[in-house]
């Protein structure tokens, strides 16, 4: 596009319409933080209720993994940033929902230990399928992506019929919860961003 | 109806093209900006400096990998010079709002 001084008004207005079409739906958002997560919680939850039923004492172990798959997706979340050519402000809106997630998980955890003691993790995992449904609703939705949105609804779903379940159990709906959630919606944001950047 | 003139600095295609991509995004890379406005090199870094001497855009220089990166940023100068610039362009045409 070269200097033209000279166009007419109603070529500007066509210029700034197709410039703002083409930055729009510009998100960076390529499923790998919803499958890793999605895979890492699935195979926790999945292990700790085998570990369970094998009544094992320290079941709850597995859960440790957790601050590798954080470490780890801190330094892919720092490397693409770099490799990012545009930052969005919905990208910008959707990892401060994730933020906001990741602090309320952390209260969460922190108040329902200090309050009920040393078997908080009984009454917990309701409550985590609740807060798994706020990020991923909302990221369903500013992302237009309708399985996050239908991800999110399934978790609420689940934390309703959690307390009727027993403990054991409640895991894996917590490994079903993660299915619905991240791991089918990050397939299809993974092939959605192949598509766009093919 | 009194028309007022339009924003000289604006009204050039390539300098109405960048402004247009860094008001709908938070920042871009100059290599993201020659891609979608399709200029060259040359004439898109003299636009971009005549943006940023204009106080409308903010220009950032780094290293990454050890090449050298340039981000752009829309001000709040610049926000508002785009918006009178649009409802300007409305009233020229007749627009109503």
């Amino acid at each position: 596009m070269e200097q033209q001084p000279e166009f007419t008004h109603a070529q500007s207005l066509e210029l700034i319409q197709s410039m703002i079409d083409k930055a729009r739906n510009k998100y960076s958002e390529n499923g790998f933080a919803y499958l890793l997560w999605g895979w890492a919680v699935f195979v926790c939850s999945v292990t700790q209720f085998i570990l369970l039923r094998m009544h094992f004492a320290h079941h709850y172990v597995v859960w440790f993994t957790m601050w590798i798959i954080l470490i780890f997706q801190l330094i892919y979340a720092r490397k693409r940033k770099k490799q990012n050519k545009v930052r969005t402000y919905t990208d910008e809106i959707v990892s401060y929902v994730w933020i906001t997630f990741a602090i309320l998980m952390f209260l969460f955890g922190f108040m329902f230990g200090q309050i009920m003691g040393k078997e908080y993790y009984k009454y917990f995992n309701t409550a985590l399928l609740a807060l798994y449904g706020m990020p991923t609703f909302l990221s369903g939705v500013i992302l237009k992506t309708r399985a996050l949105v239908i991800g999110g609804i399934g978790c609420w779903v689940l934390s309703l019929v959690g307390p009727f379940v027993p403990y054991d159990y409640q895991l894996l709906m917590i490994s079903l919860a993660v299915v619905i959630a991240w791991i089918i919606p990050g397939y299809i944001l993974q092939s959605k961003y192949k598509k766009d950047n093919a | 109806m009194e028309f007022k003139d339009l924003d000289p600095i604006l009204h050039s295609q390539l300098r109405l093209a960048v402004m247009s991509l860094l008001i709908s995004v938070k920042e871009a890379e100059f290599t993201f900006i020659k891609e979608k406005t399709n200029a060259t090199a040359g004439n898109l870094s003299v636009q971009i400096n005549k943006l940023k001497e204009a106080g409308y855009i903010e220009v950032a220089k780094q290293f990454k990998d050890n090449y050298p990166q340039t981000t752009c940023k829309i001000t709040p100068v610049g926000v508002k010079a785009f918006e009178d610039y649009v409802n300007n362009l409305q009233s020229y045409l007749g627009v109503k709002k």
